[in-house]
Formats: C-alpha cells, structure tokens, sequence
C-alpha cells in the first residue's frame, strides 16, 4: 500500500509538472481494495485491470521501474511505452493489463477463467472494475457467462462511490451494487474497502469458491479515491469535507496504527519503509526520465505476431513521407 | 438499517388510506447505532415493535428499548431469537398486544442477554452469544470457521438453534428467560474427551470440541486470558483483543419479546377472536 501510495502521488505531481503525457488516473486512497486481493491470490493468477490501474499492477508484483517508464512513454516501459498510463500489461506476470474501456476488464477475466477452465489449471482469474462499470452491458454478459459455466474468476468491484463525476445513487437504483449478483444466481459481497483485511479475507473465500469449481463471486468494496477522477479534475460534484470524512479512515493509516497496536510494526519500521519506498519511487521516477523514447519506426511493431502485407505497405509508404517522397509513392 | 431493500417504503407507499403509516424521520450513520436510535423512539411512543432482521438487528434494537414488547421476525442472517414466523401472523400477534387485547403479562417474557468485558473497559453484548475467536481481525465479520472457535457464552441453549447456542444445546437446556448463562471453552475435537454435533452458522453443521461448560448464575462469570483474538456477539466478529483479560457474564432485564404462540393461544382462549368478547 505504501508503494502504490508514493507512485501515485508522485506520479500526480509529475504529470503536475507537464513531465508524463496522456492523462494519469490515481488509486490513492484505494490501495486497501488491490492489496487486499492481490495478496489472498496465488502468483500465477490471472488478474485484469481498470483505467486506474497503477495499484493493481503493483499489487500483482510488477515492476516500479518498467511501470514508470511506461507512463512517461518510454522504450523500457512494459508496454514499450506505447501503452501508457491506462494500457499498462504484462502476460508473463499474469497481469492482463490496465484497461481504458470502462467496463472491459471483466470479459477478459471471464475468457482467462474459461482458458483455465478447459487446460484444467489450478488458478484463478480475479477481474477489478468500477462502479461504473457495472452499468456496462459487457460486465453482465461476462458475469453472466462466468456463472452459468461455473468459471473461477472473482469479479472485485471498486465502488470509489463516483464513475467519473457522477454519484452511484444517480447511476444505479441497486443500493448495494453487490445486490445485482442475486441476477446471476452467484454470492454477492459487501466488503469495507478501507479495511485491507476484509478484502483480503471476502477474496480468499470467493478464491476458494472458484477453486472448488463453485463458480464467480461477485465483491463489492467501498472505497473512496482522494484524489480526482482524472489529474487536473476540478472535482465540483464532491464537497472537501466529505473527501476528509474519507480521509480519516486512509486504509494506510489505520491498517498501519494497527500494527503498532499489536506490536506487529514499530513506527521506527514504518518510518525506515517509507524511506525506502520513497527511494525506489524516486529512481524509478530518474530511471523512467533517462531511459530512451521508442522511435518512430517502432510505433509499427508489436502490433501483429505474424507480418501483414497491408501494414507492411503502410510502413513503407510513411516512411517514404518521412523522407520527402524520396522513398515509396503515394497512399 | 438502512433499508435497502425498501421494504418499508412499500410499506407506507401500499398502505390503506384510513391507516396512517410514516417513515422515520432520521438521519443514517450506516452503523448500529442507527437501529439502535430508531428503537429508542419507538419505545417512548409505540405499543409494540416488529424488527424485521436477525440476531444482530434484534439486539441492536433491544439496546434502545426498554419494557416495550418486541417481536423479531427471523429474516437475518444468523437466527437464534427472533421467529421463522408467517408475516401476517407476527403482525397480528403484534396487534393484539399494542392493543392490548391480549394480557402482555402472559404473551411477552424478558429475555437475557450476555455479555464480554474487557480489562481495558471495552464490552461486547451480544442477545444469544458472545463468542470468542482466535481469528485476529475483524475482517468481513461473519464468524467463519468453527475450528476458529474459542468459546464464549450464551443466554439461551438448545440444539435446534445456531451457532454457540446450538453447541451449548447438545450438553444443556436455557431457555431464553431463565436467569443466568451456560459459558463454553471449546478445543480441536481431536484433542477433546467430549465433542458435540452442532449447527455452527448457517449451512454448517459440524463436530465440536468442548473442554469445559459452565451454567453460570447472574452475577457469575467466566475469565478467559487472551493473547491475540476477537470477540464476537451474535455470530459476528465486533472487537479486535490482544494480551487482554476477558470477563463473560450474563446480563438481566433484556428486551421484552413477544411469544406470538402465547398471544394467539391467550386470545383464543379469551375467545378474543370470537366476535363480541373480552380480552384474557
């Protein structure tokens, strides 16, 4: 949590600072709902993601360094910089990648349970979504597939209780969006999402469910995110006191007031963590900044796994303009 | 509360014109309390109330109550007190006691409650159980796993309930006014000279360990030293406790509840539902 905490809100500020292009979408305040899921998940489970994607990528284990070179557009980044901030994706973590389309992480969680489905693998897939999401008609016929074939995926909503700036009362008559599993015939959960241990354990048990060929569960976490919809948002369908209503019960601060309770963490350990972290965001920050920008030839790669001759000509002709007409003719 | 389901504003928007019926006119914290806040109105102006919800809602609604008649209607998720019973009947049960058709002496009784302290002063009243568990946070609250079990309390035991009191039930009888609790401390049942078949929670029926089992008078306790663990009231998990002693006792002068067997079986023999009688 403390992790997606500083890369968040360093993040924010560079893109503050006109240093990260395209758009940023921040998961301070949320970090309680990624935590807590990714750490009731084995290694090797499928997660997919949402356009605030950041801290469900750390979550699942990938890299500072290659995330943050990703979102300053970079050729190191997992994407090759070509993804940016809502595109960040890497397979070979099982991390099926950030999602800019609304709603569009839950039919990929539901193909990755049916592909674990038909190997006969022994995981899970865990797809996140938002409030908003859930009036998507994708999300229904994904949830409504995964149950009628019993599939193990776990579909996690993130109620931050606003899809953009449009609160979930005016968005849903379902005064808990949990309700709507009821339509599935699956267990629909409502879980604090403040509180990283009641995600934590709501995710191990629906995890156990969809191992015991017991199909989807559908989680409702309600969270809070603290910053905007988007860097930059000015936030005018949200008042400051309800935003430090929420603030008092940061998921960091309270799980970590915890810790010291149970004499499980000193403040000392607390105090040398952040340290650290702030370190490693800070690197990854320098890391990103000095790493190379891909080339224009690059922006043609990675497209397709096979050539294809339309986009071979493509090429050809756009680097013909490049050049001034030297090379290739017209298209 | 809150209502989510809208049953009560069906309720007002479906009602006849001749009977007046209104929502509540209160603010929601979303917590407890607000059941809580909502009984304490009612008791200093209705005759009776019907709760619709389990264990949790029902105790939440005792604690704003005091001598006014309350009728539970088992729609919760743990049910140990309050009624599986036909809407129409509870409602008419209800009737007859708020207007006093029936005698309430005979149709509503007091019924004990339990309760947790902490040497640090912090409490856990639960109306049917207190548990004790070794799980170390409160997490999704529902009472999971019956190896996690420690033990606890209850203010009623019989083995067609739930949860501690139905584990209680296998070695004693309580009924639900008597004076007094049955405390348990329970153990794997590999480790244990005397185990138990229980209903634990809702869809588990398992084996139970039982070390020991105390009938404990009012005024008794159980002390129990706990190093990392939560108390739970209800068949919920409600406080965190570490390196803690913890006293469990039972508490007297609970909510008062309506038999509906009592009321009906009181007006009938009345002749009450006769037209032209007198009440019992």
């Amino acid at each position: 949590m403390l992790t997606i905490r500083e890369f968040d809100t360093r993040a924010g500020e560079r893109f503050a600072d006109g240093e990260i292009p395209g758009f940023v979408h921040l998961y301070v305040g949320e970090e309680a709902v990624g935590v807590g899921a990714c750490a009731a998940l084995e290694e090797d489970d499928y997660i997919t993601s949402t356009h605030r994607g950041h801290g469900h990528c750390i979550a699942k284990g990938l890299d500072p360094k290659l995330m943050m070179s990703e979102i300053y557009g970079k050729r190191d980044g997992y994407c090759n910089g070509k993804g940016g901030s809502m595109h960040i994706a890497d397979v070979d973590s099982e991390m099926l990648g950030a999602n800019g389309i609304v709603g569009a992480g839950p039919p990929l969680g539901t193909g990755a349970a049916l592909s674990i489905s038909q190997k006969g693998e022994d995981r899970i897939a865990l797809s996140f979504l938002g409030d908003g999401a859930v009036a998507q008609g994708q999300v229904h016929e994904a949830v409504n597939l995964a149950s009628t074939w019993d599939l193990p995926v776990v579909f996690l909503i993130e109620n931050n209780q606003y899809g953009e700036g449009t609160a979930v009362s005016d968005q849903h008559n379902a005064k808990n969006l949990s309700d709507t599993a009821a339509a599935y015939d699956i267990p629909g959960i409502n879980v604090d999402g403040m509180d990283i241990t009641a995600v934590n354990e709501a995710v191990t048990e629906a995890r156990k469910r969809a191992r015991n060929g017991e199909g989807p569960t559908l989680i409702e976490a309600e969270t809070y995110r603290f910053h905007g919809h988007f860097e930059g948002d000015q936030e005018l369908y949200r008042d400051e006191e309800e935003v430090e209503d929420w603030r008092k019960r940061d998921p960091i601060d309270t799980f970590s007031e915890r810790l010291i309770e149970r004499d499980e963490l000193s403040e000392e350990e607390l105090g040398e963590m952040r340290e650290d972290i702030e370190m490693e965001i800070e690197d990854a920050i320098e890391y990103a900044k000095n790493a190379d920008d891909p080339t224009p030839d690059e922006a043609y790669e990675d497209m397709f796994s096979q050539r294809v001759p339309d986009i071979d000509l493509f090429v050809e002709q756009a680097n013909a303009r490049a050049d001034g007409g030297t090379r290739g003719g017209e298209f | 509360m809150p209502d989510t389901s809208g049953i009560a504003a069906n309720v007002v928007e479906d009602a006849p014109d001749d009977v007046s019926v209104k929502l509540l006119d209160m603010s929601l914290a979303g917590e407890a309390a607000d059941t809580r806040r909502a009984a304490e109105r009612f008791q200093a102006k209705a005759d009776a109330l019907v709760i619709l919800g389990g264990d949790g809602t029902t105790r939440d609604a005792a604690l704003g109550c005091d001598t006014l008649p309350l009728l539970s209607v088992s729609t919760g998720t743990n049910n140990v007190v309050p009624s599986a019973v036909d809407g129409t009947v509870a409602g008419a049960a209800a009737a007859l006691v708020a207007s006093g058709a029936v005698d309430d002496r005979e149709t509503t009784y007091r019924h004990e409650m339990v309760k947790a302290r902490t040497e640090s002063g912090e409490s856990v009243m639960g109306i049917a159980a207190v548990e004790l568990s070794d799980r170390s946070f409160i997490g999704t609250r529902a009472l999971l796993d019956p190896d996690e079990m420690l033990g606890g309390i209850v203010s009623r035991a019989n083995p067609s309930a739930i949860g501690l009191s139905s584990v209680a039930g296998a070695l004693d009888s309580l009924a639900p006014n008597e004076p007094g609790a049955i405390a348990l401390r329970l153990v794997d049942e590999d480790a244990s000279d005397q185990t138990v078949r229980a209903i634990v929670a809702p869809g588990m029926t398992t084996r139970v360990g039982v070390k020991e089992y105390h009938r404990l008078s009012d005024g008794e306790s159980m002390v129990v030293e706990v190093d990392d663990g939560v108390l739970g009231a209800d068949g919920e998990r409600e406080l965190e406790v570490t390196n803690e002693t913890v006293e469990f006792h039972s508490v007297s002068d609970g909510p008062r509840l309506i038999s509906y067997e009592a009321v009906f079986e009181c007006a009938a023999r009345a002749g009450v539902l006769k037209d032209g009688s007198e009440c019992c």
